[in-house]
């Protein structure tokens, strides 16, 4: 059961208690490792998150950035290191009782049952955070931010891909998360539309005071709006500075991430196999 | 579709199913949920034979009720009557067991009592209120505790019956032996043939006398003259006769007995014995006798013809009817048991048999 | 020895499960319209299914014993005989495979895709148990909704026997006989018995397929073998059930 403070609105007043509930919260990752079986997916990873904060995590694919979003919000437990959030244990249950995290999922993970309007209702419902009318209001201004209105009552399966990406972050933002954590929000998207989900995700922290953990491969996105950078490479944190430090990196490893070249007399895959 | 008429289906449904829930429930329990439990009262027995659990408790064959439990108390057993409630019971009726059909189904019978007796158990007692969740759930009504006694009595069964008979035969045999030694005498005492044969010596003169008197009537008779002449030739007179003979039955048993008697009588009259003998042996008196025994062959003959008042007596049917009506009396008056129905049946045998 | 590990792994979660579906139990009134919505899926829907599979199953009830028994003369038994055996073991058990392959397996289709498509993460994430929205309501509306069905299977069961015996020449046994015979040979305590074996095992049923449906793990694949074993799972527990529950009640 939420308890008062961290919603504060069961009240009829949506306007007084979205600024009320807005206080960002950090995250600090100490020697995070996880093994899945005998494969070790993170090994000892530990950064921190200051509030209201853009840190971009990026890597390869397969290098563990989704599997570290997911012992943020509890739903993987580490082998070994503690993941905290706002000084609690992430994994402990009642944390997300007391902590709003909001993590928009790389396929969007929509409610395929429900309209896109009662995907978005089904946070402040559940949780009584306002009556029918205030719910409304809310659900309303997230889809505007988003250029959804139009698509309010349609169903998950009849959106575009850019279209649920923007649905999955409506939701997060209705249930005005003290922390957000995005997985892959730009990825599938064209660049117009990366482009405007970074624009989205950039300014957020003007109308919700709120920390952002994003997980992305996009390089626009991470230099353009982050206020630090990290890079995760096979399970180990390889590097972590603000976008300009890392733009001036020395380590190949970081210059080949940020700036791959495109080599077709010498392919990459080609020396993988010797 | 939308919500509300999603509800309302839902709803509905679910209301169908209560209701068909009750209404097996009313069929199959017979709507016992309304009515209070009954009352229970103990019969003991010195044995229940094949009585158990559920069967049925009969009051003159209707049913009110059945037997709730069976247990051995003590040097006999005993059986828990469930009884309906509102149905009482006289203080002086009895319980017995009693086999139903041919596969040996019991029930216990109470009969009805007496009229004006008190009640066994006060009728404000009968009935035991139900607890609100026990007439939802009727199976959570504790069992009711016997509250008194019911007089029971053993029907006979077949074993006891045959002992009965087997006990009457050996009377009528000593007592019929008796009425031997009451006929032939037993050295000390005379018996009646004894008797007799004494009478007849004693009274020769007056047997005369009489014989020749019996002689002058039947003259009498044979002409229609007197009483008895009349009513021979008259057959108007035959119902009065009927009523008369009725009352002259009640004397036939020992008719019977004086009859075997004069068998023996005309033995020792043939050997010219006694005073009989002489008297028959006297010509002047054989001359009377046989004008005597011409006119009686005349009235047989009419009497063979059916004509005149005893000859319809004994070629009527009414006659022997009224015998055999005797014959069941005592019949009846042999056998002493209970009139209930493995008896009935065993009284058939009884009355086959002899 | 890894099937037994994961059989009791299996058990374990399912009464995990359970208990945490009961402790959601006083925020009912919150997920009502759910509540309806599975109530009408797990009842209104399956009616039909159930009346017309109860009134054969009555029906072959019905004639199995009018032919078996002819031989000894005890056809005007076949009332009971119908009756007892629809209250006492079909109706339930028929009831309760339905549910399996109808709504068990369309819970767990439903559950294992969210589990796959990541929704029921979402959920877990907006601090929203799957058990208080996804199994309570549905383990609510089956405790409702299989009374009724189980009724009316037994009541459909009935009349299909009593049609089938008066129609059938070798068996002529006139419907006022039939139910005379199931009136004498039955208590209201056989149906109830009935209810409440039936009320298990669609309890049981639907919470296995919950189960299984949320602990699926990979890809959409899986979601086709979680349908699999939640009704395989299903059929055997109600089986298996059958006996100890029958003994128990007895």
């Amino acid at each position: 059961m939420p308890t008062p403070e961290a919603h504060p609105a069961s009240s009829s007043d949506p306007a007084a208690a979205a600024p009320a509930a807005a206080q960002a919260v950090g995250v600090s990752i100490e020697n995070l490792s996880k093994q899945f079986g005998t494969f070790e997916v993170l090994k000892n990873v530990t950064f921190a998150v200051e509030p209201e904060e853009i840190f971009v995590l990026m890597g390869p694919s397969g290098s563990g950035k989704s599997v570290l979003l997911k012992h943020i919000v509890g739903l993987e437990l580490p082998t070994s290191g503690c993941v905290t959030v706002d000084g609690r244990d992430a994994a402990a249950e009642d944390t997300r009782e007391h902590v709003r995290m909001a993590l928009v999922f790389q396929s969007g993970a929509l409610f395929n049952s429900l309209s896109v309007f009662d995907n978005l209702a089904l946070y402040p419902r559940e949780h009584r955070v306002a009556n029918a009318a205030g719910i409304r209001e809310k659900v309303m201004r997230a889809l505007q931010i988003l250029s959804l209105e139009n698509a309010a009552q349609k169903f998950p399966s009849e959106l575009s891909g850019g279209m649920k990406k923007r649905v999955a972050i409506a939701r997060a933002l209705v249930m005005e998360p003290q922390l957000m954590l995005y997985d892959e929000p730009t990825s599938e998207l064209d660049p117009v539309m990366s482009a405007t989900i970074s624009e989205i995700i950039a300014t957020l922290k003007d109308e919700y005071h709120v920390t952002s953990l994003v997980v992305s491969h996009d390089r626009e996105l991470a230099l353009n709006i982050a206020h630090r950078v990290g890079i995760l490479m096979g399970g180990s944190l390889v590097v972590v500075g603000t976008p300009s430090e890392l733009k001036a990196s020395k380590d190949p490893r970081v210059a080949e991430f940020l700036n791959p070249k495109i080599d077709l007399k010498n392919p990459r895959f080609k020396k993988l196999e010797t | 579709m939308n919500n509300l008429q999603q509800t309302a289906r839902v709803g509905l449904f679910f209301l169908l199913g209560l209701a068909l829930i009750w209404v097996t429930f009313e069929t199959l329990n017979g709507g016992k949920i309304l009515k209070d439990e009954g009352y229970a009262i103990t019969a003991g027995f010195e044995s229940l034979k094949e009585l158990k659990q559920g069967d049925e408790v009969r009051m003159a064959g209707v049913r009110i009720g059945e037997v709730q439990s069976t247990r051995l108390a003590g040097r006999r057993a005993e059986a828990i009557l469930r009884i309906d409630p509102m149905v009482t019971i006289k203080s002086d009726a009895t319980a017995s067991i009693v086999t139903a059909g041919l596969i040996g189904t019991n029930y216990i019978g109470i009969d009805l009592g007496t009229a004006g007796v008190p009640d066994l158990v006060p009728r404000e007692k009968t009935r035991s209120p139900r607890g609100f969740f026990s007439r939802i759930l009727p199976f959570l009504q504790p069992e009711p505790e016997p509250i008194a006694e019911i007089q029971t009595k053993t029907a006979a069964d077949l074993n006891s019956i045959m002992a009965q008979i087997g006990a009457l035969g050996e009377k009528l045999e000593s007592s019929l032996g008796s009425l031997g030694t009451a006929f032939a005498g037993d050295g000390k005492n005379p018996g009646l043939i004894q008797k007799i044969d004494g009478l007849v010596t004693d009274n020769r003169e007056k047997l005369t006398a009489t014989m020749t008197n019996i002689r002058e009537i039947t003259d009498k008779v044979n002409k229609g003259e007197g009483t008895l002449g009349r009513l021979i030739s008259d057959p108007k007179l035959h119902d009065e006769l009927v009523a008369t003979l009725n009352e002259i039955k009640a004397g036939a048993t020992e008719a019977k007995g004086f009859i075997a008697n004069a068998q023996s009588i005309i033995d020792h009259v043939k050997q010219g014995k006694g005073a009989i003998g002489t008297l028959v042996f006297d010509e002047k008196i054989g001359d009377d006798i046989r004008s005597s025994v011409a006119t009686l062959r005349t009235i047989s003959d009419k009497i063979s013809r059916g004509e005149g008042t005893l000859g319809k007596l004994l070629n009527d049917d009414s006659l022997f009817r009224d015998t055999q009506a005797i014959m069941k009396k005592a019949d009846r008056a042999l056998d002493g048991f209970d009139d209930t129905g493995p008896i009935t049946a065993v009284g058939v045998v009884y009355r086959g048999l002899f | 020895m890894n099937q037994l590990i994961k059989i009791l792994e299996g058990i374990g979660s399912t009464l995990q499960l359970l208990v945490r579906s009961a402790s959601y139990l006083p925020s009912l009134p919150r997920q009502f319209g759910r509540f309806v919505e599975q109530c009408y899926l797990i009842g209104y829907t399956t009616l039909p299914i159930v009346a017309i599979l109860s009134f054969f199953i009555g029906s072959v009830l019905a004639l199995q014993a009018g032919y078996s028994m002819q031989n000894f003369g005890a056809k005007q038994l076949i009332g009971a005989l119908v009756g007892l055996s629809m209250a006492r073991e079909l109706g339930p058990v028929m009831v309760a495979i339905l549910l399996a392959g109808r709504v068990g397996s369309a819970i767990a289709a439903e559950l294992a895709s969210m589990k796959v498509y990541q929704e029921i993460d979402a959920l877990v994430t907006m601090n929203i148990p799957p058990a208080r929205m996804l199994v309570m309501p549905r383990l609510v509306a089956v405790l409702v909704m299989v009374p009724v069905l189980a009724i009316i299977a037994n009541l459909v069961g009935w009349f299909g026997g009593a049609i089938i015996c008066s129609s059938t020449s070798f068996i002529g046994i006139e419907p006022t006989t039939y139910f005379a015979t199931m009136r004498q040979n039955m208590e209201f305590k056989d149906v109830l018995n009935g209810l409440i074996k039936a009320e298990i095992f669609g309890f049981f049923v639907v919470l296995v397929c919950c189960n299984i449906g949320l602990n699926t793990r990979g890809g959409p694949r899986e979601i086709g073998a979680a349908v699999t074993r939640a009704v395989v799972v299903s059929l055997i527990l109600i089986l298996v059930l059958d006996y100890f529950v029958t003994k128990a009640l007895m």
